[in-house]
């Protein structure tokens, strides 16, 4: 196969058409960093299974015919449909630019645009990079106090002229003690290519309580990117569940920092996967010191000719005395053409812990489906009934109370859509 | 005897080594087509053999040495390896027990070795060994009776030609990784077993084995072919210290299924580790893979390794037959400075076939034990079942343990289930132990076989018992 | 046999033991009651040598030595058996293995020659019949997936194995069912002796319905505030711990 490398040179080009301010010097630091290490290939070991192509080739494209971001106007109907459906306070980033007509000022917190004051923030990881090398603007968000609604993050893009790439880039500070719900939705439209590719940083305070939700339901179509980095305070809490539905290509890395005793995680996830997709999750968390507790289940549905990766690691540091961690990932494979790629990896440097991983791949289990068929339903809705059990687990586990309608009613048509596919 | 005991016996014996040579049978130190040739000309290869292991070198030359697994160690210097060495002459040995260190006795009886083999594991010179001598006749003729092939590797090459031809480099292809490929080109010797179609081996090959072992040097070649509906057991390895002068171990081990056939291989490792610093020790750079070529064939790897400064290998099955099962239990101890990376691959190609995965790892004192596997089903494998269980016990606070699993699955009808625990020895088990009357460091012997027990119960019994008190000699000292 | 002195004992650093004297003999049964936290249970595990309970003052000696000198394993040979409120768990080991293990220690401690397999799971059957146990038990890991019951019985079977000299039994009683509450207790009863001395460690009378104890004594914050005899316990069970704190505090 044909391997394509980024554009090094047309890239810079369009860095240099930027406008100068704030973000000038960390694009150019940006831009340094990629130049010298290139993107990850799958020759990398985090990136064996994935290979980044289509999101080049789309950024080529769009080097090479300007790259200019398209206007976010035409996108107001969609930001409506979205924001209408789950009631928070929404911040919006709209083809890679900072919207903020959907936020209500609300006591307690604080946001800042990073074209107005820039500072450091996530570099030196694979693709983090590229972002800060072509942002334009950004959100840094200060919680300092409990809201009476969840905070929304919406990335949305429209591609309808060639190719076309954009950066999503925010910064949550929740303050210590402070109790946090927040919604993160990334979405895509229009009928050519697009590349998304997003940065969050969390960082959760001393004694603080986060709960996150992340939806991504790209059009099937579109690729994306993202990187969530979370670094924990004392005795801090987090509980976040991710719901994986769209794009033709999607790579997430969720990067977890354990760097202070006393803090419990939960994350999990469902990815739903069919034809021409490919989703990959790679979860990293590294325990730094004890006690601390860690905890993720992941589940795939995948019918179609499509392929899905899982990959989690927990680093347990040395002293990280009293560290439990525990991985899980479940997969249903549904038809002939479906690959799963799954990857638990415990590397572990100190004594006195608990660690634990299980992965299971297979089929729905034939005695249930036999007994829904003695009960009178078909063999089609068994299989539809037994699938969406599978998923409603995770559909439960959604943090965010004001959240769960919205995801449910997305999970519930993706997977209509998903076993539409002739299950062979 | 401590270990710290053990391994200044180990030392001193590298001190007699092969510094000062006494013939001129070993080729100089590096390596090219000139050496190839050498070596396949002092063992009157046939031309087959030169040209395979010409081409092996020209492969190796154009490969890069795989830097992927969790170890760190000082670049090996191929070109300062000598490829060839005579075997040791009778007159460079002991002439009996009598002049044997006897801390290495000592050493065989807490290991439980039998008296009738010590001798030939001290490498006391053979013809004083009348009974080992007597006992390997009479094996000998009982295996030619059943029609079993078992030889030297280079006596296969001159013998049985046609299915050295065959077989070798069908399971591990020449240019299948690094040192596969520098084995190919330079391998001493090693083992060569062939079992007719319906024959059931008489005898646990590993008997036979361990008393008639000689001194395969470091690239070590292995081929065993199972024709239809035949079983064989062999073992490889012993559980005394092994000591050996040369540093690089490249071994390659290919196991051959046919039809119905079923091999069960076993293996104690126990090369010297290096000391408490990580001074010396053997590289360990194995490749083993079995080929269950035919339906309902099944090859069953056991492993204990305790031995090497560095371990890197992953006895691993193609299931090509239908039906076909691979099967892999393993215990990996690493204690002091060592380094394992170990595991296995199950390969699922055809239908209906089944693979058990069961890992025991036991870190202690600064070492670093990783379990890496791979259970890949291929989209025509249809009803392929997986179990991996992954178990890694930690002993100190300077260790570590890792597990890095790969599942590839292509076939929605595979069913595959992997499980792993990491954990230490608790001291509520230590205490209810010793509130029982038992001592410390037999309550942690008692802890780490039961941890075991699951491969243990694998190995051919006499084995069993050895490799359970090879774990408590290695881990001596671990605990208190 | 036991004489405990002004015993003051922390774990962590929370003082439990708060100066607790008790005097045991050969033959007799004690029961030590207490509410929750009294620290009965610290008791049992000084006595058994837990590292974790640090002792802070008093002493304790056993059959004329120092106990407190003495590592863990050289008290159960001495003869001191500890019956654990959760025994623990330890996979793949065999439990005929560690008790023929625990036998043999003894015996060499004793200067008597290792019990030979045969005898050993004779003497290992018999006894289990007598608890009303599996002999299929013998081969399972140490209470390797036992349920709370087979577990107190596997720690009776052993006690009734070693043959100590002071048997301390830590709420043997939790979690049973009457059945097996019963059979526990004829295995406690059996091994009544003059030469032998049981403690029963108990939050409840139920036990003592079946065991009937020479002395009981009621623990308080680290404390004995209360002996007496088997009346004690009935009427303890009639008003409750917070008669003996009131007590206490008068």
């Amino acid at each position: 196969m044909k391997r394509v490398a980024l554009s090094i040179d047309e890239l810079r080009k369009a860095v240099l058409r930027l406008p100068e301010g704030a973000l000038t010097a960390i694009r150019a630091a940006a831009l340094a960093n990629l130049d010298e290490h290139g993107l990850p290939t799958v020759r990398h070991e985090d990136w064996k299974y994935t290979n980044l192509d289509a999101a080049i080739d789309i950024s080529n494209r769009w080097l090479s015919a300007g790259a200019t971001l398209a206007s976010k106007d035409s996108l107001g109907e969609s930001i409506e449909a979205i924001i209408s459906s789950v009631d928070a306070n929404w911040l919006v980033i709209a083809n890679g630019q900072v919207d903020m007509t959907y936020f209500a000022e609300t006591r307690g917190i604080e946001v800042v645009r990073f074209s107005e004051s820039a500072a450091p923030f996530v570099m030196d990881r694979p693709l983090a990079d590229l972002n800060a090398a072509l942002l334009h603007d950004g959100l840094r968000i200060r919680i300092d106090a409990a809201t009476e609604k969840p905070l929304g993050l919406l990335v949305i893009d429209e591609s309808n002229a060639g190719a076309a790439v954009s950066q999503a880039s925010v910064e949550i500070v929740v303050g210590p003690g402070c109790d946090a719900e927040i919604i993160e939705h990334q979405s895509s439209a229009g009928k050519d290519d697009h590349y998304g590719n997003s940065v969050v940083a969390l960082q959760v305070g001393q004694a603080a309580m986060v709960n996150y939700v992340r939806i991504q339901d790209r059009h099937i179509g579109h690729v994306q990117t993202g990187r969530l980095s979370v670094s924990m305070g004392k005795d801090s809490r987090l509980k976040m569940a991710s719901y994986d539905l769209g794009g033709r290509l999607v790579r997430n890395d969720i990067d977890i920092e354990l760097g202070e005793p006393g803090s419990e995680i939960t994350f999990d996830g469902l990815y739903l996967v069919s034809d021409g997709q490919h989703i990959d999750n790679h979860t990293r968390v590294d325990h730094r010191v004890g006690p601390a507790s860690s905890s993720q289940e992941y589940r795939g549905i995948l019918n179609g000719r499509c392929r899905a990766v899982w990959n989690g690691k927990a680093i347990v540091h040395k002293g990280a005395d009293g560290t439990d961690a525990n991985q899980a990932n479940h997969n249903l494979l549904l038809s002939d053409n479906a690959e799963i790629d799954a990857k638990p990896e415990l590397e572990i440097y100190a004594d006195d812990v608990k660690c634990s991983h299980g992965t299971t791949v297979g089929q729905l289990d034939e005695s249930a489906l036999y007994y829904l068929r003695t009960r009178g339903l078909d063999k089609r809705q068994a299989t539809q009934l037994l699938t969406h059990a599978f998923a409603a687990d995770l559909i439960g586990r959604a943090p965010v109370a004001a959240a769960v309608d919205a995801i449910q009613s997305l999970v519930e048509a993706r997977l209509a859509d998903l076993l539409q596919e002739p299950a062979s | 005897m401590t270990s710290e005991n053990l391994e200044s016996l180990v030392n001193r014996r590298y001190e007699h080594g092969f510094v000062t040579d006494i013939e001129t049978e070993n080729l100089p130190p590096g390596l090219d087509e000139g050496v190839v040739r050498a070596i396949s000309k002092r063992k009157n290869e046939p031309e087959f053999m030169l040209e395979w292991r010409l081409q092996a070198y020209r492969q190796w030359l154009e490969m890069q040495e795989p830097e992927w697994a969790h170890l760190h160690y000082a670049p090996v210097k191929f070109n300062e390896i000598s490829y060839y060495a005579a075997p040791k002459s009778d007159e460079d040995r002991p002439k009996s027990l009598d002049e044997v260190d006897p801390k290495l006795l000592e050493t065989y009886d807490k290991l439980g070795i039998p008296l009738h083999e010590r001798a030939r594991l001290a490498g006391v010179a053979v013809d004083a060994v009348f009974d080992s001598v007597s006992v390997a006749t009479t094996f000998k003729d009982k295996l030619s009776d059943a029609g079993v092939i078992f030889c030297s590797f280079s006596e296969a090459v001159l013998e049985h030609p046609e299915l050295v031809k065959k077989y070798l480099g069908s399971v591990v292809p020449r240019r299948d990784n690094f040192y596969a490929a520098l084995n190919s080109a330079v391998f001493s010797d090693g083992s060569f077993v062939y079992i007719p179609k319906g024959v059931r081996c008489p005898m646990e090959l590993s008997t036979y084995f361990r008393i008639n072992a000689a001194n395969t040097g470091q690239f070590e070649r292995t081929l065993i072919i199972a024709d239809e509906g035949s079983h064989v057991s062999y073992l490889e390895g012993c559980t005394a210290p092994m000591r050996d002068e040369n540093q690089l171990h490249a071994a390659v081990v290919e196991l051959v299924a046919l039809e119905g056939a079923q091999i069960k291989y076993s293996t104690v490792q126990n090369w010297y580790p290096g000391d408490e610093n990580g001074v010396g020790g053997i590289y360990n750079f194995v490749t083993k893979r079995g080929d269950c070529r035919g339906a309902n064939s099944k090859i069953s790897w056991t492993q204990v390794e305790t031995g090497s400064a560095i371990t890197w290998k992953y006895p691993s099955c193609l299931l090509r037959g239908e039906n076909s099962v691979g099967e892999f239990y393993s215990v990996a101890v690493a204690n002091n400075m060592q380094q394992a990376d170990t595991g296995t691959k199950m390969i699922h190609i055809g239908a209906n076939t089944r693979s058990t995965i069961v890992s025991k790892g036991i870190s202690a004192g600064k070492a670093q034990n990783a379990y890496r596997g791979l259970v890949k089903v291929m989209p025509q494998a249809d009803g392929a079942r997986n179990h991996t269980q992954c178990d890694s016990l930690l002993i100190g606070k300077d260790c570590g343990a890792h597990t890095f699993p790969y599942m590839e699955i292509k076939n929605p009808s595979a069913r595959i289930e992997h499980e792993a625990t990491t954990s230490k020895i608790s001291a509520d088990q230590l205490f209810y132990c010793r509130q029982r009357g038992i001592s410390e460091e037999d309550a942690v012997n008692m802890i780490v076989n039961g941890f075991c027990k699951e491969v243990f119960k694998e190995l051919p019994m006499e084995f069993a018992v050895e490799a359970q008190a090879l774990l408590n000699v290695s881990l001596e000292g671990a605990v208190g | 046999m036991l004489e405990i002195n002004n015993l003051k004992s922390r774990i962590g650093d929370t003082e439990i033991l708060r100066g607790l004297s008790l005097t045991i003999n050969a033959g007799e049964v004690h029961a030590i009651m207490g509410p929750n936290g009294s620290g009965k249970s610290t008791l049992a595990q000084v006595i058994a040598g837990h590292s974790d309970y640090v002792v802070t003052g008093g002493e304790v000696n056993y059959m004329g030595n120092d106990l407190l000198d003495l590592e863990p394993e050289e008290r159960a040979r001495e003869g001191i058996f500890l019956g654990f409120q959760y025994p623990v768990e330890i996979p793949g080991v065999n439990n005929a293995y560690l008790l023929k293990a625990a036998v043999n220690a003894k015996r060499k401690h004793q200067g008597l020659d290792e019990v030979d397999a045969f005898e050993f799971l004779k003497c290992a059957r018999e006894k289990m019949a007598a608890l009303g146990m599996d002999s299929k038990f013998l081969n399972r890991g140490v209470n390797e997936g036992f349920s709370g019951g087979e577990k107190k019985r596997n720690e009776i079977l052993q006690m009734a194995m070693l043959e100590p000299r002071l048997a301390i039994l830590d709420e043997t009683d939790s979690g049973l069912d009457i059945d097996a509450l019963k059979a526990v207790a004829t295995g406690v009863n059996n091994l009544r002796a003059a030469d032998r001395a049981i403690v029963l460690v108990t939050h409840y009378q139920r036990l003592l319905d079946y065991i009937e104890p020479d002395f009981v004594h009621v623990l308080s914050e680290g404390k004995i505030v209360r002996s007496g005899d088997k009346t004690l316990a009935l009427k303890l069970e009639e008003k409750g711990y917070d008669w003996v704190r009131e007590a206490a505090s008068a």
